[in-house]
């Protein structure tokens, strides 16, 4: 996958290719306004990651003219501000998907692969983990052609993992994923641990693998040896 | 009280003053004058019997009248007696009124050809009430005329004069911080109006100017820390990657929920920021009763998990005229506290009518004085996970839709209640 990171913060736009590189992903910079420009005349991308405060101009701008020139290319807004209107802006101007600073990798690398399987063309709707394969147009995980039966939470939980392969999630960033701003305020995160176990079972019984580890009790990792 | 109202009425307490002193002094002098009158006329009299006298006129010590005078009285004395007058207030019996009258009564010995003449004439003074019923009459009608005069000057200074003075004040009035344009400054032809205009220009220009600096602080402030907020999280994260003994994950993750903290810190000021800045005014039609059944849905599995029960008792399509988003804001602040404060196995009860909206949540009493509960920062209850300004955020929200809201801690039930 070719990503193009519009960001002018060296150390955030670092880390973001650093947790994306390890999935394999061609990762393209533009510092400011003008290169962003530059870039998305010239090129073509799978998705585009937008920051909206650029030196030189706004994303939104670049948002424009990137789709004015490749409407088919996933774009995500990242944004500091909180600020409804820049959200509705941004989403009216075809962005697929808005997420707010302070965000989390695991957590922008699942909406990354959200939509560029979206916007992929021929539309494939079928991830693939070893025996495991979730449909993400019906939202059907099955283990060798077995379906699974999970509950919403269980399949969100499944597909995250999937899109976190080898990643170390702790159970606050679960939570976040799964619960969002709901989880501010709680200090016990047992919960997490009772999803994550039913989910193992579901699909341990279906006759998958144990793919999620535990981390020293922190968090889990969903363990693939093969990288997919 | 209007200033014209107040211009009227002190200028009519001064000329009730003036009215007063001059009314005190009109009576003694035109009771003066009426005397001398009474005096010169009487002394006329007397010089005319003289002169009568001289000329050998006989009045035969009887009554006549001369001049029309009733009352005067000429006899000769026995004796010879130096020319002299005395003026005295007597009292004399009224025919015609049957009573006493005041009068006065004059004396003169006058001597004509060796005989001294006793001649002595008397008339009703002016009563003083009388004078004073005139002089008050004469007041009043000065005093009528004056209220009216008081009242038109009154209104033409009013409508005419201060004209500018109401337009400038009606522009402070609809000055609105939020529009971001200061007051102009209208040239009018009075020194005062033109100096008190400039300096409204100027002040709201200063206000436009600091508001926009502290909205772009906020902003920015909050912006700016999001950033490297970010960034940290982002190298933990990337450092949960790399091989880490348990010891080194606890760190990680201790560090990764102050991190938590802070943005939501940020986040949380921000958004009280906005609030305080009027950014919410507009006013959506928001069914409450939806609302919060949504909500505890939402909560449903936190509230399970935490042993809570909760009661709702909501009447029908409540809808409030609020800003969707405060809405939204308002409620969930309000129900995550009663879940986060309450007790192993605790109840939630709500309550919402048209009217009113109560919270109830079974807890420990507070460590501190419920009064500080609702300002920044102020943690009645100190766990180290919440960050202070959710109920500063929820008295915001309702000072901003003018709703009253007020705690109360009875039999260990936390109640809030908000009255719309």
């Amino acid at each position: 996958m070719k990503l193009l990171i519009i960001e002018d913060n060296e150390d955030l736009l670092e880390n973001i290719r650093t947790y994306l590189k390890r999935e394999g992903y061609i990762c393209e910079a533009a510092r400011d306004y003008s290169e962003a420009f530059d870039k998305v005349m010239s090129y073509t991308y799978d998705v585009v990651l937008i920051d909206i405060m650029i030196p030189g101009g706004s994303g939104l701008q670049v948002l424009r003219e990137l789709k004015s020139v490749n409407p088919k290319t996933g774009t995500i807004i990242i944004s500091a501000k909180n600020a409804l209107d820049d959200k509705i802006e941004g989403l009216e101007l075809g962005a697929d998907d808005y997420i707010t600073k302070p965000f989390q990798l695991p957590e922008l690398h699942a909406r990354i692969k959200a939509v560029n399987r979206r916007n992929q063309r021929g539309g494939q709707e079928i991830l693939n983990v070893n025996e495991i394969s979730i449909n993400t147009d019906t939202m059907e995980v099955t283990v060798d052609g077995t379906p699974v039966d999970l509950t919403p939470k269980e399949y969100d939980l499944m597909l995250y993992f999937a899109s976190n392969k080898n990643h170390v999630l702790s159970k606050q960033t679960i939570a976040e994923h799964l619960w969002g701003d709901y989880v501010d305020h709680l200090t016990n995160l047992d919960f997490v641990y009772q999803h994550i176990k039913n989910l193992r079972k579901k699909l341990e019984e279906a006759g998958a693998n144990n793919y999620i580890k535990s981390v020293y009790g922190i968090g889990y990792k969903f363990k693939v040896n093969n990288h997919a | 009280m209007k200033l014209i109202t107040k211009f009227i009425l002190i200028y009519l307490f001064v000329t009730v003053i003036v009215l007063g002193i001059g009314g005190y002094l009109s009576y003694f002098i035109i009771k003066g004058e009426l005397n001398n009158e009474l005096k010169w006329r009487f002394l006329d009299h007397i010089d005319r019997v003289t002169y009568l006298l001289e000329r050998g006129k006989d009045f035969n010590s009887k009554k006549v009248n001369h001049s029309g005078d009733r009352n005067l009285e000429i006899r000769p004395l026995s004796v010879q007696r130096e020319p002299d007058i005395i003026v005295k207030d007597t009292m004399v019996w009224h025919e015609r009124l049957q009573q006493m009258e005041p009068n006065l009564k004059m004396t003169a010995y006058r001597t004509v050809d060796d005989t001294t003449y006793y001649i002595s004439t008397h008339g009703a003074l002016v009563e003083s009430d009388d004078i004073t019923e005139a002089v008050v009459q004469i007041l009043l009608w000065i005093l009528g005329m004056q209220v009216i005069g008081a009242i038109g000057v009154g209104f033409i200074v009013s409508n005419r004069l201060f004209k500018p003075f109401r337009n400038t004040l009606d522009q402070i009035k609809s000055f609105n911080l939020q529009d971001k344009e200061p007051i102009t400054a209208q040239e009018t032809n009075v020194t005062e109006f033109d100096d008190l205009n400039h300096f409204v220009e100027e002040m709201t220009r200063k206000a436009v100017a600091d508001y926009k600096n502290l909205k772009e602080f906020a902003e920015n402030a909050s912006h700016e820390l999001q950033t490297p907020l970010s960034i940290v999280k982002g190298k933990l994260e990337l450092l949960t990657e790399t091989d880490l003994s348990p010891e080194q994950y606890q760190y990680v993750e201790a560090s990764h929920r102050s991190i938590k903290k802070l943005s939501r810190l940020s986040e949380s000021l921000a958004l009280l920021t906005k609030i305080e800045n009027h950014e919410f005014t507009q006013k959506d039609e928001v069914n409450f009763t939806k609302l919060i059944q949504d909500s505890t849905q939402a909560f449903e599995e936190f509230i399970k998990l935490n042993g809570l029960e909760v009661e709702a008792d909501l009447k029908e399509e409540v809808t409030l005229q609020i800003h969707s988003v405060l809405a939204d804001i308002l409620w969930t602040n309000l129900f995550q506290n009663a879940i986060k404060h309450n007790i192993e196995d605790g109840r939630i009860k709500i309550e919402l009518t048209e009217d009113f909206l109560r919270i109830s949540n079974t807890g420990r009493p507070l460590d501190d004085d419920p009064h500080i509960l609702f300002e920044r920062f102020k943690k009645a209850d100190h766990s180290n996970e919440s960050i202070g300004l959710g109920l500063a955020i929820i008295k915001q929200i309702a000072e901003q839709n003018d709703y009253s809201i007020s705690y109360d801690y009875k039999d260990k039930w936390h109640t809030i209640t908000i009255e719309f």
